[in-house]
């Protein structure tokens, strides 16, 4: 176990991450009229030998993912990511059409992307801020198009610079109607994770 | 390219080959492969560089994490004193900046870069091929023995380079 962590406080996080995401996949739904369901959040301290493999994607398979520095009470980094067939789900759904390859990703299909994200993450940090009363501000998403461990390996290092140790809330949600997995992944300054676990008195 | 297993570098990690072998990272984003080479002994050894600067202490549990820490330590691994470290060839790959439109850009694989840049300049380390910056996650491969080198990127074909002349290697009359 990580040194952060205990069993309680691992549950806690978890429990976090479920009322966080399900208020942002929710929107999800609201938006795109298809159901999304959520798997049960993973939190998990990132070894970064491991990376690669973090999500069950091919490393060198074509993914789109946007990352958002959130600051506030709770600051770190919040990041999403989708493979290629399922972000083409999304595009279908919300625009009717969907790139054909990576040459034709334009910024419609890029502010698509940002889009989601940001609603998804903004209901998140709502969920969060009415739980523990913290004040929470986002910035807005970057977007990238890459090879599925290079996104990652992106994702994580802008999440360790000027730290130590990091840990990952790792949330999937899938719907049964496509072929579709979504990734959500929030990487806390571990520094801010004392406040919270005082907020919430564990 | 390679027959049999590719020995690769996760973020952070240092490897090392000594005349034969094939090291190699996967999914490099802002990160660096930094591989010397030693003409003289024909090794290898790569490191799969995170961030520029060791602030922090684990920068002696993870040496390859960081820039500075891990240039020293390739050359200990190498066995190659400072002194002699312009014997070295250097090959940088990775070092892109994936994400489009961050607000409050750290440039982390642009600063990978420049400081490696400086740092083997320092030690007159020549840098005899390149693939960094840019907007693209890559993947590479490096036989030591042949010094043939294949960069993987998404939407292109993989590039092969063939350094052996550049590297010095002399292949032996069989």
């Amino acid at each position: 176990m990580h040194a952060l962590l205990n069993e309680l406080r691992a549950d806690a996080l978890r429990e976090i991450g479920n009322i966080g995401l399900g208020g942002a996949v929710t929107a999800l739904s609201d938006l795109t009229g298809v159901l999304f369901a959520l798997e049960a959040p993973q939190v998990v301290p990132v070894d970064t030998r491991q990376v690669p493999q973090l999500v069950g994607v091919e490393p060198e398979s074509l993914v789109v993912g946007t990352i958002s520095r959130i600051t506030g009470d709770w600051p770190g980094e919040g990041a999403f990511l989708f493979p290629w067939e399922s972000a083409c789900v999304l595009w279908q759904v919300l625009v009717q059409m969907q790139p054909n390859g990576l040459e034709d990703l334009n910024e419609l299909y890029q502010s698509v992307i940002n889009e989601v994200s940001n609603i998804m993450l903004g209901n998140y940090l709502r969920a969060i801020s009415q739980m523990t009363g913290f004040h929470l501000n986002m910035e807005p998403p970057a977007f990238a198009a890459d090879m599925a461990a290079a996104v990652l390996s992106a994702i994580v290092v802008e999440a360790m610079y000027g730290q130590r140790e990091l840990l990952a809330i790792e949330t999937r949600f899938k719907t049964p109607a496509h072929a579709f997995s979504g990734y959500f992944f929030y990487l806390p300054e571990t520094g801010s994770l004392e406040r919270l676990f005082q907020v919430l008195g564990i | 390219m390679a027959q049999g297993k590719v020995l690769l570098a996760g973020m952070g990690e240092i490897v090392v080959a000594w005349g034969k072998g094939v090291v190699g990272c996967i999914g490099l984003g802002s990160c660096v492969g930094t591989l010397l080479f030693d003409p003289r002994t024909h090794a290898v050894a790569l490191a799969h560089v995170m961030l520029p600067e060791a602030s922090e202490h684990d920068a002696f549990q993870q040496p390859g994490k960081y820039a500075t820490t891990a240039v020293p330590a390739l050359l200990r691994v190498l066995d190659v004193p400072p002194a002699f470290a312009s014997r070295l060839r250097a090959i940088l790959i990775g070092g892109g900046e994936l994400f489009k439109n961050r607000s409050q850009t750290l440039r982390i694989g642009e600063r990978n870069v420049e400081t490696l840049h400086r740092l083997l300049r320092e030690l007159r380390i020549p840098v005899v091929y390149e693939q960094t910056r840019g907007n693209s996650g890559r993947s590479f491969e490096f036989d030591v023995e042949t010094g043939y080198l294949q960069v993987r990127a998404v939407g292109s074909a993989p590039i092969e380079q063939n350094l052996a002349t550049v590297l010095g290697i002399v292949r032996k009359a069989s």
